[in-house]
């Protein structure tokens, strides 16, 4: 709501400055009046204050470049032309106090008044450069920025500070479930000794993880809150064009004896179809494409990926669909795999790959409801959720696959194994040569080095030595095959 | 073995905490957020132009840049480089009016 009033205040500083801007020109004109006005003095007259006196001096010298430019200059005789009834006495005697000055104390005008005379091009006037006019208003672009970081800052601050509180009541309706489950709540890597710190670690203005550990069936889950950027004053403003929502992203690892074998993911439909193309183990082990959640009893926005159809109703379990079901709004995706390896990684050219390192992992990912809007007491909502995440932890350690499914699934696995070291054999084979090559290379570099010629002529004999072996072990071989062959 | 221990919920027994180990970034950083370094950087280009062309606008930017990276920024990552750049971007600030104090002129 605060994020709303900033905008008009905004747009209010923005309207203020363009209205100032048609001031300038006025004073712009002022002074070019003052100009033409033939009293020496008429360049320190100060504009900024009488519009009355603009007025007075305004009408004559607009009348003076519809009269040729020497009667201008004439002060004795000015001749006040047709249309000039609107001036009053006080016009005239300022003329008479002009007459005045002239006798009186000056001596130069006359020398103006013989120039003045020949004078046929117009008087170029430079406007009073504006930093030098006692006027704040021309610095309007400035204050205008300042303004905006101002309000930068001040939506940081606030941002900042509701980021803070809804992290700090999501852990307050947490924290008992989480203690009476986990030995160890909350770490954040530094202490050597693995102790419970007890509160969030904040990783950013709007992330903050928390670690626990020490409970049988898994080795540690991270809950890592993922809130909007609430403090960046951008991100605001582009989440009013695109709504989006807290995320809540719980990561459970577990233990090699802790999981059967098998990959599986359920969540709302665009989650499944970007975490199939994304996800190493599910585009490898789930080929096909996401099923609707319909047939297992969930509702149609969600949809399942599976290994085989043995794992799906092995995991969706009663409880497990009346978990989905009463909080479908708030699940993003669940994703239980034992290969999981994190995302596709974009493999550069000609690097002998290696199978990437899998983890039996348990992967939530709940939306916070309330769309950016949410509420400290949102927070409680989600406490369910977790609760599905503690039975999920002790159902995936029951779960067991049968004879049948068992076998599939190590055929998947071996299956998998084999095209990854297809792709890669070109490229394996490649890597085994030049190693065999740095080997033979720095052997040579050795004899070279040798100082004393006795050792070096050993060393090379042994070398050959060696190489005569290898050729004739490899003709020893191509004999064997040969025989075997026939 | 369970009576022994009395009330310690026989699920916490003889398991040992793992130590937190945070997830390291550079195995996966396209995970990794990189607006900060990208405004940093930004700050740090319109900072120099500023005051090298002597732009007034190119400062203001920049200004903008340094805060925007600040916010956005890691608590892991090193408050000297947040600091540089914002200093820089000031100091361009600074100088294009000390070099020129007539006001900024919009674009319009």
């Amino acid at each position: 709501m605060r994020s709303l009033l900033l905008i008009p205040t905004l747009l209010l500083l923005l309207a203020l400055p363009v209205s100032r801007g048609r001031y300038n020109d006025d004073f712009d004109d002022g002074e070019d009046l003052a100009d033409f006005d033939d009293n020496d003095f008429a360049e320190f007259e100060d504009m900024n204050d009488d519009l009355a006196a603009e007025a007075e001096t305004a009408p004559p010298p607009r009348v003076s470049p519809s009269s040729q430019p020497e009667e201008d200059e004439d002060e004795a005789t000015v001749e006040l032309e047709d249309g000039q009834d609107g001036f009053d006495d006080s016009e005239t005697q300022d003329q008479d106090m002009y007459s005045k000055y002239d006798q009186e104390e000056f001596e130069g005008v006359g020398d103006m008044e013989k120039t003045g005379h020949s004078m046929k091009d117009p008087l170029i006037i430079h406007t009073v450069p504006a930093h030098l006019q006692n006027s704040w208003e021309s610095y309007y672009m400035e204050i205008l920025m300042v303004t905006g970081l101002l309000a930068y800052i001040m939506n940081y601050i606030i941002g900042k500070n509701k980021n803070s509180r809804l992290a700090q009541a999501w852990f307050n309706s947490h924290r008992e479930l989480l203690e009476s489950n986990f030995a160890l709540v909350g770490d954040d890597g530094t202490s050597k000794e693995a102790v419970s710190t007890g509160k969030l670690n904040q990783e950013n203005e709007h992330i903050y993880n928390l670690w626990c550990s020490g409970r049988v069936c898994c080795e540690g889950m991270l809950i890592q809150l993922k809130f909007l950027k609430r403090q960046d004053l951008l991100n605001v403003l582009a989440r009013m064009m695109r709504p989006a929502c807290d995320q809540v992203q719980i990561k459970v690892t577990l233990n090699d004896e802790d999981m059967d074998t098998f990959v599986f993911a359920v969540g709302t439909k665009k989650a499944m179809a970007r975490l199939q193309k994304e996800m190493q183990d599910l585009s490898e082990f789930c080929g096909d494409k996401p099923k609707s959640g319909a047939k297992y009893g969930l509702p149609e926005s969600l949809a399942i990926l599976t290994e085989m159809g043995e794992v799906t109703d092995g995991v969706m379990d009663n409880k497990m669909v009346h978990y989905i079901t009463n909080h479908a709004d708030k699940i993003e995706s669940i994703h239980f795999s034992d290969q999981f390896s994190g995302p596709k990684v974009m493999q550069e050219e000609g690097q002998p790959l290696k199978l990437p390192e899998t983890k039996k992992t348990l992967l939530f990912t709940f939306n916070v409801p309330g769309m950016g809007n949410t509420s400290p007491k949102d927070m409680d909502t989600l406490l369910p959720l977790m609760n599905m995440v503690i039975y999920s932890i002790d159902k995936v350690k029951k779960l067991r696959l049968n004879r049948e499914g068992k076998q599939k699934a190590d055929r998947n696995r071996a299956r998998v194994e084999e095209n990854f070291l297809k792709q890669t054999h070109a490229q394996r084979q490649e890597a085994a040569q030049t190693r065999r090559e740095e080997k033979k290379r720095a052997e040579k570099e050795r004899i070279m080095n040798e100082e004393d010629p006795e050792r070096q002529r050993r060393l090379e004999e042994a070398a050959q030595r060696r190489e005569q072996k290898k050729i004739e072990k490899k003709q020893m071989k191509m004999k064997q095959i040969k025989v075997k062959a026939m | 073995s369970q009576t022994l221990l009395g009330s310690v919920p026989r699920r916490l027994v003889a398991v040992v905490p793992v130590e937190y180990k945070p997830p390291s970034t550079e195995t996966n950083p396209t995970l990794e957020d990189p607006t900060p370094d990208y405004m940093n950087l930004l700050g740090m280009i319109f900072s120099m132009c500023g005051l090298m062309l002597k732009l007034k606008w190119c400062a203001w930017i920049a200004v903008y840049c340094s805060f925007i990276s600040f916010a956005n920024s890691r608590s892991s990552e090193d408050t000297k480089q947040m600091m540089s750049s914002f200093m820089l971007s000031i100091s361009a600030v600074v100088m294009s009016y000390l070099q020129n104090p007539q006001p900024m002129s919009p674009p319009w």
